[in-house]
């Protein structure tokens, strides 16, 4: 039993992962970026959905479009403003930039909401559901789905839409793309924005789950690069796979063994980078043609 | 010598480096300038171990501090065990960072540019997670504690003061040997396109994990005595992020890549830092302003001060000395004047037995369900120009990477000079005898002609990689056959000053220089004008004639078709047929193949 309980977290914080991390694989597979930030996005996200919720007392669930296009737009500005002209520069500066910025970020954040945790704990956030002796507690529950809805939401866009269409035309050859009319510069920007504002949305449901403070944003950037590593940078499939396979070994951990958990993390990236560099499901393209 | 000392780039920084060491003297109380000084060297030390493999070979570690807070665990652990000072330790902190980097780098850098990153910062992660976890040994979370030596009080911050001075000028020799080395001049040609560096013969595995552990000793012995002037370590000081990102930012701010930049850098940024703390109200300021500078930095200053002020320097000094001016046909005329016999190709003194010098035996190679090459089988005649053509798709360039080892092939084998050499490394098959060019120049951009030819090493031990950059008979070599090729004039130009058709004579030269028994040319005249191609023809002529074996895949039929002694054609991955030029002009099959029932294969008469 308690293995199956320990399953339904596993399952439910997978799903948060997964969301988290398909916004750090889609920005690499369109731009080549590492997003570095995305911890710090989330982080800022969690904490202002705090400060609103601690002023009016609003249902944290309701900040979900708010955050998602707030963050949107900043991820756009970041990258009109600064990304489009690092990128010439390669991946080194490009990782540096994004860097810069999560430390920007992290400064802000502890300069405006100190160095202590703050979590968002709404009326429901002690209730649970009892299931065939199974515990879902409320704000996993709630947060995990949301999570998973909004993943398959994205990832039907990115599938059936033009935009989303003319975005995968793009990551996979920029100047094919541009051929058939997709400004590179365009795609790129929309998809960084997309990026982003899941960070606003990710940020939300975290706020609800866990207790933040702004230094954070490293444990959450270490997750999803493991999750986005194992599953092959750029995919959003292998990005929910490798999130629920490091979210089920996660939640074991911490079960039976709670000091090593972050080894899953930072031993994936290590193994997988060398010894399969494409991850699960990312594809080995040929080198002779790029 | 003397001329040499006028020089700013020589005096300047030696003065300045004087006066640092002159500081306790100079400044009276200078308690607290001292530690501030010691801050700015320590960054100084480690952001000019990194640039050894970051600034020169361009892998960016952002992870590099965890060689500090290897070094300082060794002198706290040994230290304790063996009862003595840490900083007595200071060999064993480098030896043990050193060996650590060695073993991890065997690992990392198998991985390129956005993996590498993530891999350093990974590793980092990893390394804290482990000292945390290891209590009886690092004592876990809360770290150990280093009584300072009983002298300690009564000097001050002296001696460690002299102990990092000492350091520093140990360090920036250590760069300034690296970087006037072979292995220097390797690295650079690294950081410009690793591919090529491999085809002309450098064992870039071997060069990258030699850098890489140099750059790791430094930070080691720093640590062993960096442990004890704080007088405790954990696992949080040690093997911090935020440590190693600033010292990137200080190599990245001063000039990466330069002898000088890092250490500039590194007296700026901990400055910074200082007056950051100073003024402010502590960590949240500091992570904010660091932030700001790395963004400032990347976007506004990304070659670093030292290389972007002394570009200005250069330019405002050079503003009346006129560009000189190099005819291109001076070129194509100048090449008979040389003696050719220097450029003797191996192929003439070793005698192998054997008609073919490289044959490959049912080759087979897919991409996904695509099947590039699909069981080719062929040879090469020794003593003989080859061509290998085949419309666009035919599997020639895969083929060609799979007998240049940038492809392992599925199945098959390639045999050069009846050796098995399938499973060779890239570098390994160009010092055996096999030279390649490529179809779009890959020359090393920001280095010189001269550098571009004498980059590679035949033999890679230590003592060779260590031999200065221009010492030795690889440089009359070069010059040799620059002149054999007409290229002398340009010496000292940048490969990325060069137009087209001259890059690539100048990568044919390179690959002179490796005595090629067999040269592989990948589209030689695309892109290049008739006067330059005809130049070619008579530098592979004459190659020829000295017994140079040459493979050329070439979409210019009527070249291969007049230079060539036999010709191989490929279709949809496989060999369609075989023959002279004479039998290929005339082959229905090929005619209607490859070239479409209108084609014309007469070679046009002047």
């Amino acid at each position: 039993m308690l293995i199956l309980q320990v399953l339904v977290y596993a399952v439910l914080i997978g799903g948060i992962y997964a969301l988290l991390a398909s916004g750090v694989t889609l920005i690499f597979g369109v731009l080549d970026v590492v997003n570095v930030a995305q911890g710090a996005f989330l982080v800022f996200s969690a904490l202002l959905t705090w400060q609103i919720w601690t002023w009016t007392g609003i249902e944290p669930l309701l900040l979900i479009p708010v955050m998602g296009v707030l963050l949107g737009a900043i991820g756009w500005a970041i990258y009109r403003g600064m990304l489009v002209r690092v990128i010439p520069q390669g991946p080194g500066m490009t990782v540096l930039l994004m860097f810069g910025v999560a430390l920007t970020i992290e400064g802000i954040l502890n300069l405006v909401f100190g160095n202590k945790f703050k979590s968002v704990s709404p009326d429901y956030f002690t209730d649970s559901l009892k299931f065939g002796g199974l515990v879902f507690p409320m704000p996993q529950l709630l947060a995990g789905g949301m999570a998973i809805l909004v993943l398959l939401g994205l990832y039907s866009y990115l599938r059936l839409s033009w935009a989303g269409k003319a975005l995968r035309a793009s990551s996979q050859n920029a100047d094919g793309a541009a051929l058939v009319g997709i400004s590179a510069k365009k795609a790129a920007g929309y998809a960084f924005a997309i990026g982003a504002g899941v960070a606003g949305v990710g940020g939300v449901l975290l706020a609800i789950m866990y207790p933040i403070f702004p230094a954070t944003h490293y444990e959450w950037i270490a997750r999803l690069l493991g999750v986005v590593v194992l599953g092959g940078f750029g995919s959003i499939p292998g990005a929910a796979l490798a999130a629920l396979l490091l979210g089920t070994m996660e939640a074991f951990a911490t079960t039976f063994i709670p000091q090593w958990a972050p080894i899953f993390f930072y031993g994936t990236i290590l193994l997988i980078l060398v010894f399969r560099p494409q991850g699960l499901m990312g594809v080995k393209t040929r080198e002779d043609v790029a | 010598m003397i001329e040499k000392m006028k020089n700013p780039k020589v005096f300047v920084p030696l003065g300045l480096l004087l006066l640092l060491g002159l500081a306790p003297f100079i400044i009276p109380d200078s308690e607290y300038e001292q530690t501030v000084l010691i801050a700015c060297m320590l960054l100084a030390i480690m952001a000019s171990g990194w640039n050894l493999i970051s600034g020169l070979a361009g892998y960016v570690s952002l992870g590099h501090s965890v060689y500090l807070g290897i070094g300082m665990y060794t002198g706290a652990i040994l230290g304790q065990a063996w009862g003595i000072a840490p900083m007595y330790l200071m060999p064993v902190g480098g030896l043990v960072a050193a060996i650590v980097a060695a073993l991890l780098g065997a690992i990392v850098l198998r991985a390129r540019s956005h993996s590498f990153v993530i891999i350093s910062i990974a590793a980092l992660w990893t390394i804290q997670l482990l000292a945390q976890i290891a209590k009886p040994i690092t004592g876990g979370a809360d770290g150990l504690v280093i009584r300072p030596p009983s002298w300690a009080k009564e000097f001050g911050p002296t001696p460690y003061f002299y102990i990092f001075f000492g350091i520093l000028c140990l360090t920036i020799l250590l760069a300034r040997f690296v970087m006037n080395s072979r292995l220097g001049a390797g690295l650079v040609a690294i950081r410009n396109d690793e591919g090529k560096a491999a085809a002309i013969g450098i064992n870039t595995t071997l060069y990258k994990i030699t850098a890489y552990s140099l750059s790791a000793i430094p930070f080691g012995v720093a640590g062993a005595v960096y442990g004890q002037y704080l007088s405790f370590v954990n696992p949080l000081g040690a093997f911090g992020i935020l440590a190693s990102v600033t010292l990137v930012l200080a190599a990245l701010s001063g000039g990466r890549g330069t002898l000088w930049g890092p250490v500039i850098g590194g007296f700026i940024i901990a400055l910074a830092n200082e007056f950051a703390t100073v003024t402010s109200s502590g960590a949240s300021a500091r992570v904010f302003i660091l932030g700001i500078i790395l963004i400032l930095v990347v976007m506004f200053l990304p070659a670093g001060l030292l290389p972007t002020v002394s570009e200005k320097w250069a330019k405002h000094r050079n503003r009346n000395v006129a560009v000189k001016f190099i005819d291109q046909t001076s070129i194509a005329s100048s090449t008979s004047r040389v003696d050719t016999a220097a450029i003797q190709s191996r192929a003439v003194i070793e005698q192998i037995e054997g008609k073919n010098l490289l044959e490959v035996h049912d080759i087979r190679k897919s991409f996904g369900g695509i099947k590039a090459v699909d069981g080719v089988s062929l040879g090469i005649k020794r003593g003989s120009i080859t061509g290998l053509i085949g419309p666009n798709g035919s599997g020639k360039t895969t083929l060609f990477n799979c007998m240049t080892g940038v492809y392992t092939p599925d199945s098959g084998s390639v045999l050069l000079g009846g050796e098995d050499i399938t499973g060779h490394k890239v570098w390994t098959r160009a010092h055996g005898g096999l030279g390649r060019t490529f179809q779009i120049t890959r020359l090393f951009r920001s280095m010189t002609v001269l550098d571009n030819l004498v980059a590679p090493l035949e033999r890679t031990s230590p003592r060779e990689m260590a031999a200065g950059r221009y010492s030795g008979e690889e440089v009359s070599r070069a010059r040799e056959v620059l002149a054999f090729m007409g290229l002398q004039e340009f010496e000292k130009q940048k490969g990325s000053d060069l137009s087209f058709g001259q890059q690539k004579l100048v990568e044919l030269a390179q690959v002179l220089m490796l005595r090629p028994s067999i040269v592989l040319l990948d589209e030689p005249a695309s892109g290049i004008n008739p006067t330059l191609i005809g130049k070619l023809s008579d530098v592979i002529r004459s190659l020829n004639d000295q017994g140079t074996t040459f493979l050329i895949v070439e979409h210019n039929i009527p070249l291969v078709l007049s230079l060539c002694t036999e010709v191989h054609v490929l279709s949809g991955g496989r060999v369609l047929t075989s023959g002279t030029p004479e039998e290929i002009r005339n082959d229905p099959q090929v005619i209607e193949a490859y070239l479409g029932p209108d084609a014309n294969l007469e070679v046009p008469v002047d």
